[in-house]
Parts: structure tokens; sequence; C-alpha cells
């Protein structure tokens, strides 16, 4: 190298080292603010060749907004009186994107102080090479507390989020020990963590959240949920934990347990009511309808028409009564003494409902005819119930032909089958169709059918526990279909 | 000769009833009536005035001071009384009441229908079978 280097050997020199500076824009700029030199750095965040820009006004990098303002003037002016301006801004690229910036104008002067232009030194802030910067600007986006420890337990990066959640100044928690703030086990599980490789770690963790406990700075403590990531860096592998904070799906999954618990114990108390009702009543009851029926024995006749009718009417009282109650057992037993829900025959099923109602189906002369039925699942003795309950009815409320009652199932997924029991019967006005699956609700007088009208309320609370629910379609004079659904196998 | 009945029952509905029943039964029977387990034992065991050990006992289950199952357990524990038939009449048909029952040596259990007619054809069976077909061991009263 020359020991005294011409003036353009030595800018010559001088752009070989600018040249070599690629995350910073370097130029100068003559007094009015036009482009007199580029660097590789200007070229590659600006996005204009040396060529394009040489001799044009600096203002071409501000917005328009800026523009309109005079800014890049303003800036001049202000750099021309301080020798130096220091900001950030929004500057343009060639190609009209924009970007942050982070600048410097320096004013130049001749020794004797004549501004000879300005210098500018920029560089693209979002493209920052260091990467712990952008990993803070990732971790601030986080909407969870998230704290970056290394292998040692340390704290060596948090946050906003973890600042605020856990009640600390990021310099109270910067060094520290990750126990300080999540006190069990997290430190364990950040070694074994650190042992296991990089590709193995990440799956594993990303799938399970740990539960685990959060203390704050004042002591108070809260539910958390930890995600964790290994992290390679400069000082080997970090982990980050990204920390959730749980409170509120505690408390909220607490109190749906709890309404649940609620709930189980009002059905299993509402159960055992009606069972202890049933059988408790029925005590008493059987005194009333045996001595009635005593009364009834020995008296009438014997007395005068009026005791007569009045006996009576205490039987047949307290035979309804004993019936009701009867009813209300067989009731509640269809959730209470239920049996496992198993692979089933319907069609056995159906053949069995066939044999209890053959006294029913030989005196009316009932035709009862079936499709092949499919294996479900099912309580059989339930299944036996539901089945004989609706034939049952199909040929109790018939109409002045023969009954005939035609069941049969339809697929409807790949498990699911409908069932639907069609009859000839009276039919079923549509405005009742609500009520008649009700406990105790009665279509008609007492003396035209018997029945306390339990039948199909408990043909529906065996379709529920079987998971489905139970519907009819009918017009008076057109016969009823009753629908419901069962899973098959 | 009469046939001896001890009815242990707390009911005197049910009481009444079966008395009613069993004068229907076509035979000479003497029921004593025991109200509860502690009267029941000191009947059994003559500490009561006019006692006679009776041919058959028939048992409610749930009775006040000491229930029907203590009362079958000291009949079945006490060397003189537990060859008299004790048949447990009771309104339950708790299968655990039924089991239990039986281990504890129960001859027979039976459970009170609703309807008078049923309840009166079974009074009538315990006639026709305990105390007509079934042949009792003979006991000498004071031997």
């Amino acid at each position: 190298m020359a020991a005294n280097p011409s003036a353009s050997a030595r800018q010559h020199y001088e752009q070989i080292l600018l040249d070599g500076i690629k995350d910073y824009a370097i130029f100068m700029l003559d007094p009015e603010g036009r482009v007199l030199s580029w660097n590789a750095g200007a070229a590659r965040i600006k996005g204009y060749t040396s060529e394009e820009i040489m001799g044009r006004h600096f203002s071409c990098f501000f917005t328009e907004a800026d523009r309109d303002r005079d800014i890049p003037g303003d800036l001049l002016r202000s750099t021309e009186s301080s020798g130096r301006h220091d900001e950030q801004r929004t500057r343009v690229r060639k190609d009209g994107t924009h970007f942050l910036a982070n600048l410097v104008l320096t004013a130049m002067r001749d020794p004797a102080g004549k501004l000879l232009g300005f210098s500018e030194i920029s560089h693209d802030l979002s493209e920052s090479k260091n990467s712990e910067a952008r990993y803070r600007g990732l971790l601030e986006a986080a909407p969870d507390a998230m704290v970056v420890v290394n292998q040692a337990g340390d704290i060596v990066l948090l946050n906003l989020q973890a600042e605020k959640r856990f009640g600390y100044r990021r310099d109270e928690l910067v060094g520290q020990p990750v126990k300080n703030i999540i006190p069990e086990g997290f430190a364990e599980r950040l070694i074994a963590d650190s042992l296991r490789s990089l590709d193995g770690a990440l799956p594993q963790q990303i799938g399970n959240g740990i539960e685990l406990t959060g203390r704050c700075r004042d002591g108070s403590e809260f539910p958390i949920e930890i995600m964790l990531s290994p992290l390679e860096s400069a000082e080997g592998t970090l982990v980050t934990a990204a920390i959730r904070d749980i409170t509120e799906r505690k408390q909220a999954e607490e109190i749906l347990l709890q309404k649940n618990d609620e709930l189980r114990r009002s059905n299993a108390e509402l159960e055992q009511f009606a069972s202890v009702a049933s059988h408790d009543l029925q005590e008493p009851l059987r005194m009333v309808a045996s001595y009635t029926q005593l009364l009834a024995r020995r008296y009438t006749g014997k007395l005068d028409a009026d005791a007569d009718e009045f006996i009576a009417f205490a039987v047949d009282g307290a035979a309804r009564m004993q019936r009701l109650i009867r009813d209300l057992l067989s009731y509640s037993r269809v959730g209470s003494q239920g049996q496992a829900i198993v692979e089933t025959s319907s069609e056995k099923a159906l053949g069995q409902a066939i044999r209890n109602l053959r006294g029913a189906i030989d005196e009316s002369g009932a035709v009862v005819s079936h499709d092949p039925l499919p294996v479900v699942q099912a309580d059989e003795t339930q299944l036996i119930q539901l089945f004989q309950n609706l034939v049952g009815n199909a040929i109790k409320y018939r109409g002045t032909g023969i009954p005939n009652v035609r069941i049969s199932a339809a697929r409807t997924g790949m498990t699911k089958w409908m069932f639907a029991f069609t009859d000839n019967g009276l039919g079923i006005d549509p405005q009742y169709f609500d009520k008649i699956f009700g406990m105790f609700q009665r279509l008609h007088k007492r003396d035209e059918f018997a029945g306390t009208g339990i039948g199909l309320a408990i043909c529906k609370k065996i379709v529920e526990r079987h998971g489905g629910n139970i519907s009819v379609e009918s017009q008076p004079g057109e016969g009823s279909t009753f629908r419901f659904p069962l899973t098959g196998s | 000769m009469p046939m001896y009945v001890l009815l242990i029952e707390d009911s005197p509905g049910d009481v009444r009833l079966t008395r009613e029943v069993f004068r229907g039964a076509g035979r000479a029977i003497e029921l004593a009536v025991a109200t509860d387990g502690v009267e029941a034992m000191a009947y059994l065991r003559q500490q009561g005035a006019g006692a006679h050990r009776p041919d058959l006992i028939l048992l409610d289950l749930n009775l006040p001071r000491m229930d029907g199952r203590e009362v079958l357990a000291q009949i079945k524990a006490d060397d003189n009384l537990r060859t008299i038939p004790t048949v447990i009449l009771t309104t339950s048909e708790a299968e655990v009441d039924i089991v239990q029952s039986y281990e504890l040596q129960a001859n027979c259990y039976l459970s009170k229908p609703v309807q008078l007619e049923a309840f009166e054809v079974l009074v009538k069976s315990i006639n026709d079978f305990w105390l007509t077909k079934a042949k009792l061991p003979q006991h000498k009263a004071g031997a």
C-alpha cells in the first residue's frame, strides 16, 4: 500500500470498505440532499442500484406523507444546524414497500466550516441481524407469559406478559432460577429436556401441556400450563417455556365438575325418592286396599246402596293407586336398575316381547310382522320392555279392523339403525305428540282403556338411556308410527 | 289340637289382617302376637305369662327395638328354639334381604302381596304346607 495514496485511490479503498458492509446503507448527500455515493448495503436495503440513484434527491426514500410535509428538507436543515440527527422512521424501498429504519444523518463540513453535504447511515430494523432481538420481538408478540431458560435452570429472557403475570420487573428475574416462579418439578424437567435430542423433544413437548403452579412475587400462586420447546443458540440449547395462566379454565372445570356432581346427585336422589316413595307408600296403601276389600266382601248388600257405592269407590281408588305406584316403581327402575348395555339381538328381543303379549295377540287376532332386525347395543331386558310396550299399545289402541303391527329397522349410518313400529290403530292427534310421552299422561277416559299412562314414558326413558329419542308420526284414524334409533355393532 | 303360631309384626293393621285371614283358614290356630323383637324373644324364652311354644313363627324383618334379622339370628342360635320353623313374612322384595334371611337359616321367605286375595292365598298355603303337610318336630313342654 502506498504511504500517501492519491485522493481517488483513497476514495476507491473507502468504497471497497463500505461495500463490505451489507447490513447498513451508507451514502453521501450533497448540501441539497442529492445522492453522491452508494454502498452495497444501500443497494440491498433500498433496492436501487448505484447508477439508478446517483444524483437523485434522497426524498425518494421517504413516504409520500413525509414528502408532502417536506420532512426530508426539515431533516437536512435540522442536521445542518445540530451536526447530527438520529431517529427511527418509516422508509420506502424502490418497489414502494415500507420498512422501519434506524438512521443517522451527519453534516459534513470542510475545515473552514463550509457545508459539504451529509452522510446517512441507516439499517432496516425489521431484519435485525441480532437473532436475540428478533426472538425478543416474537416473545413480546406472544399472548402467554414466556421465559427462556438455560440449562442451569436460570432465566435468560422473558416477555412483558411474564413480568406482568408474575409481578416482577424484568431485571429482577433475568439471571434468577426459574424455580423462583415455577416451584415444583420444572427444573428436573428442563434437565431431562436438555438430554433429549432436539428432534425428539419438540413433538413430545408441544403435544402435552404440563400442569404446574406459578408463584408471583407476592407469594400468591396460580395454576399454569407449560409448553416447552428447545431453542438452539450460541449459548447452547435453551428452553423456551410458554406459560399459560389457566386459573379461569380451572375454575370453569371445577364449576363444571361441581355441576355434574350436583346433577348426578340430584338424579340419584330423584330415583331413590321415587323408589322409596313407592315402597313406603305401598305399606299404608296395602292397609287401605285390604281393609276396603274386606269391608266390601263382608258388608256389601248389608248396609244401604250409598254405603255400597262409597265402598266401591274406595276399593277402586285404592286399586288404581296401587297400579300408579307399581308403574312409578318400574319407571324409576329404568334408570336405577338398568343392566349393562351389550350386543343384543333385537330380533330375539322382539320375539320375547311377542311371546309375553301372546294373550293380547291371540285375543285380538293381531298380526305382528317384522323385517330381519339387527344386533344392537342394548340392555336386553329394557329392549324387550320397549318392544312389548309399543306392540302392546298398538294392539290396545286398535281401530275397528284386525290390528296389524309392522316392525322395521333401516340403516342410517355405519352403526346407526332407525327402528319403526307402524300400526293401523286409532292414531293420535298431532297436538298430543308431546303429551303422550309424559308420565301418567292419558288421552282416553279410564272406562275406555285401562292403564295409568306410564307405558310410553317408560319407552322414552329406555330409548334415552340408549342414547336416542323416540318420536311419533300419526293422524287420527290412520295409525301411528313410533321411531327411535339404536346403535348397531 | 290347635296349632300355635307366633306372629312377630309391629303393624296392628297387618296383625288384624293376618288374624282375619287365618280365621277363614278353617282350622284351629292359636295366634300369638309380639310387636317387636324384644317382646318376641321374651315370649319365646317363656318369660311372658301364658306363653306357649309355637309350632311356627311368622317373622317380619322391619321391627322396632330389635329387628327381624336379629330375632332370626337369636332363634337359630338357641338350642331350644332353632327347630321351630321360622318363616319370614315381609313387604321387602329386596334380594339382599332374601339372601341374608336364608343365610341366617330362615326356613322360608315370603313377601306380602299387595292384593287382599293374593294375601289370602298366601296365608292359605302357609296353613296347607307348614301347618298341615309338613311334619314338625314334637316338643314336650317342660320335658
